[in-house]
């Protein structure tokens, strides 16, 4: 139809979301973007921070025009109601990670004591390791013993009875003295987000200041504490991730395949959906019923974690999760927490899709709920394998489409992978870093968000930042859109400025590495303290930053504020909730350079955002008595 | 004369203006409306502009309204006392000839309080007569905090405006002009930015 | 004081004597008029066939409007001639009327058919509301209705039927109904949603003869086919009712032609609504534009410049909303304009919401617009067309279901 594709191409830059957009719209499909188109305009008051709910004297908001009320009924001003809200959402996205971080810690405890049916340590090298940073002895011991310790202590850290969550010592002592002297060190992983909760209740802290230093001590708690943990331990129970070739874009489905798609975040399930896919039985069931195997792929960061350590090929990110569903050829789509639109299980029951919900804490309107625990899940998976195989005589061929190719893609650079890769040391990475041939580097995280055109922020942002010679990690979805804008394969070093794909020839690496799912941002943390550390400087003097150039979670808004807070300034795209408090935006995105070393700024132009990251990435050079190049 | 002006650059998006409307069209007129039937729906609509920013649309009571020209039952009426277009819910016969002729695609139709039950009608807003009558001010108006609509003489409006905008060009470096928010203006410039990449 | 005669009290004259009379208190201003029936809303007659409302609704002035307003009405006469040198129309009983200033709004008659035995009984034009006064004294003995074309006076015909209890069969010599006001797409989704809703639709067919002792009972169709009938709806479009111009001397081409203060060719006598044929804004050309909200503006526009008010008519624009069943139908300007790149058509369809919508510009201005659906935002499209401006924005933006008034500025 005329004027069409135009649409669509203001939605996604991606070939196969535009594609499958179209069909999307003949099959009557809602998605994201017809929702925010239906949510126009949004509330103002909301999009500055401006309301507030949380008592019932109210609901309150302040006029950001100074005539109407300037006050909630308790007397909370802009800046109070514009902090609070901030740091609830933070709150909530630490809460997320860390409470994800905790069922893998449970994970770990059961297979100490045995009682975690097929799961196992799959890195004891790692266990015994973090074990050791936990002072832990290990001599002598086994690894079920070792784990079981070792998950106590991690659980320690999620109470109240530390000075200090026990990973924050990983970042460089300097660092650890600003948090010191702001009064931020995180103590418990929980009882910073618990303490949050009660700072922003009705009467208790008023300044907007301390609220705001809080939810970075909350953040750290995330940082450094729950999803530190959440990799670590993924690592230990389901191995380090290694460099591994793998493909993304919803051309890794196959027509002729039985295809299951995991959704989410928690590996504790998909990783025992990966050993049943396997069952040669159910490949063997699956090819009476016509299929020529089983093939499963993921999306969002379940499929990252898979992705990371078994080369599991994703089929999209956060905005194609409902587009995956459309082409129609999925059999099961298996879900565990966060980030799960409930729009999924009624578009999966537009087609013959099963969808399941896994996690006691997620339940999803059309799905079937099939809980897995520990003790259960290998059987659980194994059924449900099962099923989905069944379910492939279900399909309709006349409402399959498959749109693209698949694209090829490297993935499963952990930090041990890449100081591997670097023959043991960051030393060869430092002396490329110090020679100018690599500019700085810059983690891009976060989301797909419908405001944003899809995958151009991510990609775009990328792109134009490999071109000035800066070496760019990504995690989450951004992983996805890279690895689709096919920027993380090898040959990719030619989009590279002359010194980074001097770098990456010789090393054969992408200029882009994938470093995992959300909760693995905090590799990016574990990286740049090894550099800091060898460099015998602070994070914040590296010429390094964080972008999140899609956001929309409130995880994102934790790792924005761990990151700044570690002394990362980080780029946001779309703006967050506070720009009804000029004091909050001012502190944010210039006051905080003085206490942390690290701002935030926002520019949702990947032209333009390239330019301030190379920017600020130049001015660190300086600071550092390195070679530096005017960027203006 | 008062009338509710509408200030289109203040409007946040909130619309609160239209909940205040729907409940100031109930029986009840609470917010428990929402359970009754018909729902009452609000005749101010709040839309979104070009960077996505609110817009209040309600009907300018245009003099002469093209809807009352193009009403095929003759059921659209003005009283010149409040200066207001009215719709009889007995006469209209729910062509939409009014909805063609409108330039402001402020009217729709559905079952209302004020109509036979069961019967669609054109509905519109009908600057809360009945509010007025009791010496009230248009429910709208009422709800609005960020002044986005008034209800004051337009001449008065006018004055005001011109006040303002005189202000802001003399105003000393540094202060702030009342009704200027810089909050709105940066989200504003967000926003924009953030369109502009779509319309590539 | 200027004698001011109006032939013709539908709704162009009603405005046009209202318009004068705001103007100029004193002048006498008569009214000559064929139908007997009080001013009457003449698109509300199908409603009266359906019986959603009864014939005491259709006046749309009270009964005190001629004396309210002063006017001398000349009931049940039709105008025979006009003569020009003398200044004076004849009526068909015989009475002279002289005036100075003259409007014409004689409005349409229906369209005829040719086919054999159309004068049979129970065959109907629905035009009038002495004609649905007809259709419903013939109800009783009538189980199927045909109605001849898919234009709005058939569909309403068949609405009206339909909710009689009837069943009714329409035949329609184009492709799908509403040809002169959709596209092919609209038009395919009307079609659809009459099928659905038990419409005995049949395209590309005509009725050939009718049968029967005295009244209809059988119509032979252009197919061989043949199909029993109790009722006959003949809805074929009108045509300018202006036989008794000819020998004026007035220029008459397809309607009365007239300039941009809607004056004929000869001085002081004007014409407007159904008859006239004035500059269409979108065709760029002199055309009829038959419809209920024409008549209103053109009236009123010929009044004030007969009171010596000078206004410039910019120009009519083809238009109409109709509701069909459950789909609301909006259509007006340019649909389906000529072949060629200097018209560009957008179209969009959104099953999901049941909403489709079709643009039509040319060189960036928009000069059609078919809506299936969400049609409250019609009026904005078509001011927009009005205007006869570029678009300052993407003219895609129009096409969306979420579009509002606000989204036609840049920012």
């Amino acid at each position: 139809m005329i004027g069409t594709s135009k649409r669509f191409e203001s939605q996604t830059i991606t070939k196969d979301g535009q594609l499958v957009l179209a069909k999307a719209e003949r099959d009557q499909i809602e998605t994201a973007w017809d929702r925010l188109k239906a949510q126009q305009p949004q509330c103002g008051y909301c999009e500055m921070g401006l309301s507030c709910t949380n008592c019932n004297m109210g609901p309150c908001r302040i006029d950001p025009f100074g005539e109407g009320p300037q006050k909630g009924v308790c007397g909370a001003d802009a800046d109070i109601i514009v902090a609070r809200n901030l740091c609830r959402g933070i709150a909530a996205g630490a809460a997320s990670h860390s409470d994800h971080g905790r069922d893998l810690v449970e994970v770990l405890a059961k297979v100490a004591e045995g009682k975690a049916g097929g799961y196992s340590i799959k890195s004891p090298e790692k266990l015994r390791r973090v074990a050791a940073e936990y002072g832990i002895d290990v001599n002598g011991k086994s690894d079920a013993v070792i784990a079981g310790e070792l998950a106590d202590a991690m659980q320690e850290d999620y109470g109240t009875r530390k000075s200090c969550v026990t990973l924050a010592s990983r970042a460089p002592e300097k660092r650890r003295e600003v948090w010191k002297k702001l009064g931020i060190t995180p103590r418990g992983i929980d009882r910073e987000t618990s303490e949050m909760m009660h700072r922003t209740h009705m009467g208790v802290d008023n300044n907007w200041l301390s609220l705001l230093l809080q939810g970075m001590r909350n953040a750290l708690a995330d940082g450094w504490g729950g999803s530190m943990i959440a990799t670590e331990v993924s690592d230990i129970l389901f191995g380090i991730p290694q460099p591994v070739k793998t493909w993304v874009n919803l051309g890794v489905l196959k027509e002729d395949h039985v295809n299951i798609i995991v959704h989410g975040h928690n590996p504790v399930v998909s990783e025992t959906i990966v050993a049943a896919c396997q069952a040669p039985d159910l490949i063997k069931l699956a090819e009476e019923k016509g299929a020529k195997g089983i093939n499963l792929s993921g999306v969002c960061c379940t499929g990252g974690e898979l992705t990371m350590r078994h080369g599991i090929p994703m089929a999209g990110n956060h905005l194609m999760t409902e587009l995956a569903l459309v082409t129609g050829a999925v059999e099961a789509m298996i879900v565990d927490y966060q980030c799960i639109m409930p729009s999924i299980g009624p578009i999966g029951g537009c087609y013959h899709t099963k969808m399941i919900s896994t996690s006691d804490k997620a339940k999803f309107p059309g799905m079937e709920h099939r809980e897995f625990h520990p003790e259960n899940a290998h059987q659980m998976a194994y059924d449900l394998v099962k099923d989905a195989v069944e379910n492939f005589s279900n399909r309709d061929p006349e409402r399959v489409y498959i749109p693209v190719e698949k694209q090829e893609t490297y993935s499963g650079f952990s930090v041990e992978a890449v100081l591997g890769a670097l023959g043991g040391s960051a030393e060869p990475l430092i002396d490329a870093i110090k020679a100018g041939k690599i500019r700085g580097a810059v983690g891009i995280v976060g989301c797909n968000n419908p405001k944003v055109l899809h995958d151009h922020g991510n990609s775009g942002l990328t792109r134009r930042l490999i071109a000035k010679d800066i070496l760019v990690v990504d995690t989450g979805c951004v992983g996805v859109s890279n690895a689709k804008a096919g920027l993380k394969v090898p040959e990719a070093a030619e989009l590279a400025g002359p010194g980074l794909k001097e770098i990456c020839q010789a090393l054969g690496i992408p200029p882009v590495l994938h470093f995992g799912s959300c909760v693995d941002n905090v590799r990016i943390l574990v990286l740049v303290s090894a550099l800091a550390n060898a460099l015998g400087c602070d994070i914040s003097d590296l010429p390094v930053a964080g972008s999140a150039p899609e956001w929309y979670s409130e995880k994102a808004l934790t790792i924005g504020t761990y990151f700044v807070a570690s002394g990362v300034s980080v780029h946001l795209g779309p703006m967050p909730a506070v720009a009804g408090s000029m004091n909050v935006v001012k502190l944010l995105t210039e006051g905080l350079n003085d206490a942390a070393g690290a701002t935030f700024s926002v520019e949702p132009d990947p032209e333009k955002a390239a330019k301030l990251i190379s920017s600020h990435i130049e001015n660190k050079r300086k600071a550092l008595g390195l070679d530096y190049r005017d960027i203006s | 004369m008062e009338k509710v002006v509408v200030h289109p650059e203040r409007c946040v998006g909130c619309m609160q203006c239209m909940v205040a409307c729907a409940v100031a069209h109930s029986q009840s007129k609470t917010l428990a409306a929402v359970y009754e039937s018909p729902r009452p729906r609000s005749r101010v609509h709040v839309g979104a502009g070009p960077a996505s920013e609110g817009f209040p649309n309600r009907c300018r009571h245009c003099d002469p309204a093209p809807c009352m020209a193009a009403c095929l039952p003759g059921a659209i009426y003005r009283i010149s006392a409040m200066e207001t277009v009215l719709i009889d819910p007995d006469r209209c016969i729910n062509c939409a000839s009014c909805a063609m002729a409108c330039p402001f695609g402020v009217l729709r139709f559905h079952e209302d309080l004020n109509a036979p039950p069961g019967k669609v009608i054109a509905v519109k807003c009908d600057n809360c007569v009945e509010r007025q009558s009791r010496g009230e001010i248009p429910a709208c108006v009422e709800v609005c905090k960020v002044g986005a609509l008034t209800f004051e003489d337009p001449e008065s409006a006018m004055k005001r405006k011109t006040g303002e905008v005189a202000k802001s060009v003399w105003a000393a470096a540094g202060s702030q002009p009342i009704g200027v928010s810089a909050s709105a203006d940066l989200l504003r410039a967000a926003k924009r930015a953030q369109m502009e990449l779509t319309r590539r | 004081m200027t004698r001011h005669v109006i032939i013709g009290n539908g709704i162009a004259g009603l405005n046009a004597a209202e318009a004068i009379r705001a103007l100029d208190a004193d002048s006498p201003i008569t009214m000559i008029a064929r139908e007997t029936f009080p001013p009457y809303s003449r698109p509300m007659i199908s409603l009266v066939l359906q019986g959603a409302v009864g014939p005491e609704k259709l006046p749309i002035r009270d009964d005190g409007f001629y004396s309210e307003f002063r006017i001398d009405p000349i009931i049940g006469e039709e105008v025979t001639g006009i003569d020009v040198e003398e200044r004076q129309v004849v009526t068909d009983k015989g009475t002279t009327v002289p005036f100075d200033r003259l409007l014409i709004a004689s409005g349409a008659d229906p369209r005829p058919v040719k086919a054999d035995g159309v004068d049979l009984g129970n065959i109907f034009f629905m035009r009038t509301e002495s004609h649905v006064k007809g259709m419903l004294e013939a109800l009783p003995g009538v189980k199927h209705a045909l109605v001849l074309g898919g234009g709005l006076v058939g569909f309403k015909a068949a609405y009206g039927l339909m909710h009689r209890g009837i069943t009714v069969t329409m035949l329609i010599r184009s492709g799908h109904p509403l040809s002169l006001q959709l596209d092919p797409t609209s038009g395919k989704l009307v079609l659809d949603e009459l099928l659905a809703k038990g419409l005995d639709v049949r395209v590309e067919i005509e009725a050939i003869s009718f049968e029967g002792n005295g009244s209809v009972q059988q119509a032979h169709l252009s197919d061989g086919s043949n199909l029993e009938c109790e009722l006959v709806v003949i809805g074929k479009g009108v045509l300018p009712a202006h036989s008794f111009v000819s020998a004026s001397g007035i220029q008459v081409d397809l309607g009365i032609v007239v300039d941009e203060t809607l004056q004929t060719s000869v001085p002081g006598i004007y014409a407007a609504g159904d008859v006239a044929q004035a500059f269409d804004v979108t065709r760029r050309e002199s055309w009829i534009n038959a419809i209920w909200p024409v008549a209103v503006e053109q009236g009123h526009i010929a009044g004030m410049n007969m009171a010596g008010r000078r206004v410039i008519y910019s120009g009519s624009m083809g238009r109409n909303v109709i509701r069909v069943f459950d789909l609301d139908v909006l259509a007006g300007g340019m649909v389906n304009p000529p072949e060629g790149d200097t018209y560009e058509v957008l179209e969009r369809n959104s099953p999901r919401l049941k909403v489709h919508r079709r643009l039509v510009l040319r060189e960036n201005i928009p000069v059609g617009v078919a809506m299936v659906g969400g049609i409250e935002q019609g009026g904005v499209l078509l001011s927009a067309i009005r205007s006869e401006r570029p678009l300052a924005v993407d003219p895609e933006k129009l096409l969306d279901p979420t579009f509002n008034y606000r989204q036609l500025a840049l920012w």
